[in-house]
């Protein structure tokens, strides 16, 4: 039963994230060359390698995720790198300079981290983007903690419905990004970001278990 | 001089386009900064070292901003909350490598970042127009008033007025207080401001055009008088 994510556990979320872009690499990287440019496994491999790299010991959430999503923008090369960073440098600055976050505080930075991300590529819902996994898991988990259930459940919950949304993406025609050029032929095939945010949330109801 | 920015996925990419508006330039350049490539010869972009070529091209003029595809736009969105420059930064809508030409070209000649970024985004129309009848209409500048000073002259060189030529008549026209037309004296439809490198590439006036320069304002004897001069001249070529 946790209630609270504290600092060790919000970087152990990231290590398995990593650990997590570096095992479906070649997956990630095989739907990327579907219907974008083949590189969406290599960039988040070697963009979470290096936030792993640079973490250390961190003295506050917001330092944390400041260096986590600075060092994707700098290192993770495709939109990507814009995308993450962003939910992650607003995941920073909402959550402030504390050692551990309950969960209305972890929902308030994550709700924080999707308006960054929809305002940086201007994407909505249905565009076959990672919003389409993204907002489902705050959904889910919003509902949980409304529920009662502890973190661990309402990550869980999170993570399954993040996984929903990736599997939602399939059919959709793709709206943003170099997916859209393709048209009608995107659909049929997973959206790359979706399927890394799942295993984003995956990680997360990890690391909260 | 406003400063201009180059972001790209392959700093190959944005060395070429680079190098290619530099030709049409002469010692009177503008700062170019380039933020292209993520580092370790990865293809992308990486939104810090874009704000730090936003910060190096800084000028109080403002900064106009050239991107390629995709995670470029991102990158640069991004950037805009990194610098620590506060002119005025522009993202330029312009294809890349017309936009990069005219940019600079107009930025060497001392426009100002609105006349320098419409300059650029009127790039896919004079392309457009240089393809042909096919193509959407292009702009045409309204009709001289009475009043103007004319000259015409015989497009001499051998490729007619290509890239180079052009960019020498905008530039020479950045030190005179006139709007001077450049048209076919045969065919009045196909014409294009003086001030516009990509107006003037896209008439592609070949060898023994008949040229008409028609200027209004303080200086447009002189500066029609001076594109006359160049003309019968070759552009010095």
């Amino acid at each position: 039963m946790s209630t609270t994510a504290t600092l060790p556990t919000l970087v152990d979320w990231l290590t398995r994230f990593r650990d997590a872009v570096a095992e479906n690499q070649g997956y990630l990287t095989e739907l990327d060359s579907a219907i974008g440019d083949a590189d969406h496994g290599s960039n988040m491999t070697r963009g979470m390698n290096a936030v792993i790299g640079k973490i250390g010991e961190p003295a506050a959430v917001d330092a944390l995720f400041k260096t986590v999503g600075m060092t994707l923008v700098s290192t993770v090369g495709g939109a990507s790198g814009p995308l993450y960073g962003t939910f992650f440098l607003r995941i920073g600055t909402t959550a402030g300079a504390v050692t551990e976050l309950d969960g209305p505080a972890l929902s308030a930075a994550l709700h924080a981290g999707l308006g960054g991300v929809i305002q940086r590529g201007n994407a909505q819902p249905g565009d076959k983007t990672m919003v389409d996994a993204l907002t489902p898991a705050l959904d889910a988990f919003d509902a949980s903690l409304a529920a009662g259930d502890d973190l661990g459940a309402a990550a869980r919950a999170a993570a399954d419905a993040a996984a929903k949304g990736r599997d939602d993406t399939e059919p959709l025609v793709a709206r943003k990004g170099r997916a859209s050029y393709l048209g009608e032929r995107s659909a049929g095939h997973l959206d790359p970001g979706a399927t890394s945010t799942a295993l984003l949330f995956e990680s997360l109801a990890q690391a909260l278990k | 001089m406003i400063g201009i920015v180059v972001v790209s996925h392959s700093p190959d990419l944005a060395n070429a386009a680079v190098a290619l508006a530099l030709q049409m330039t002469g010692d009177r350049r503008p700062t170019i900064a380039i933020a292209a490539g993520a580092g370790d010869g990865v293809i992308g972009t990486d939104a810090v070292r874009v704000a730090e070529a936003i910060d190096e091209a800084a000028s109080p003029d403002g900064v106009l901003v050239f991107m390629d595809l995709g995670s470029a736009v991102l990158s640069t969105t991004m950037a805009l909350e990194f610098r620590e420059s506060t002119n005025e930064v522009r993202l330029s809508s312009a294809p890349f490598v017309e936009g990069i030409v005219a940019g600079v070209v107009l930025a060497a000649a001392g426009a100002s970042l609105d006349d320098a970024d419409r300059e650029a985004s009127s790039a896919m129309t004079a392309k457009n127009a240089q393809l042909g009848p096919a193509s959407p209409p292009v702009a045409r500048p309204t009709p001289e008033p009475d009043g103007e000073a004319v000259a015409e002259a015989t497009i001499v060189n051998e490729v007619g007025l290509h890239a180079r030529p052009a960019s020498l008549i905008v530039a020479r026209m950045a030190d005179f207080d006139a709007k001077v037309t450049v048209s076919d004296a045969d065919d009045p439809q196909r014409s294009a401001s003086a001030g516009s490198v990509l107006g003037l590439m896209g008439l592609a006036f070949a060898k023994g055009t008949r040229v008409r320069f028609a200027g209004t304002g303080a200086d447009a004897a002189a500066a029609v008088e001076t594109l006359r001069a160049m003309t019968a001249d070759g552009f010095g070529e």
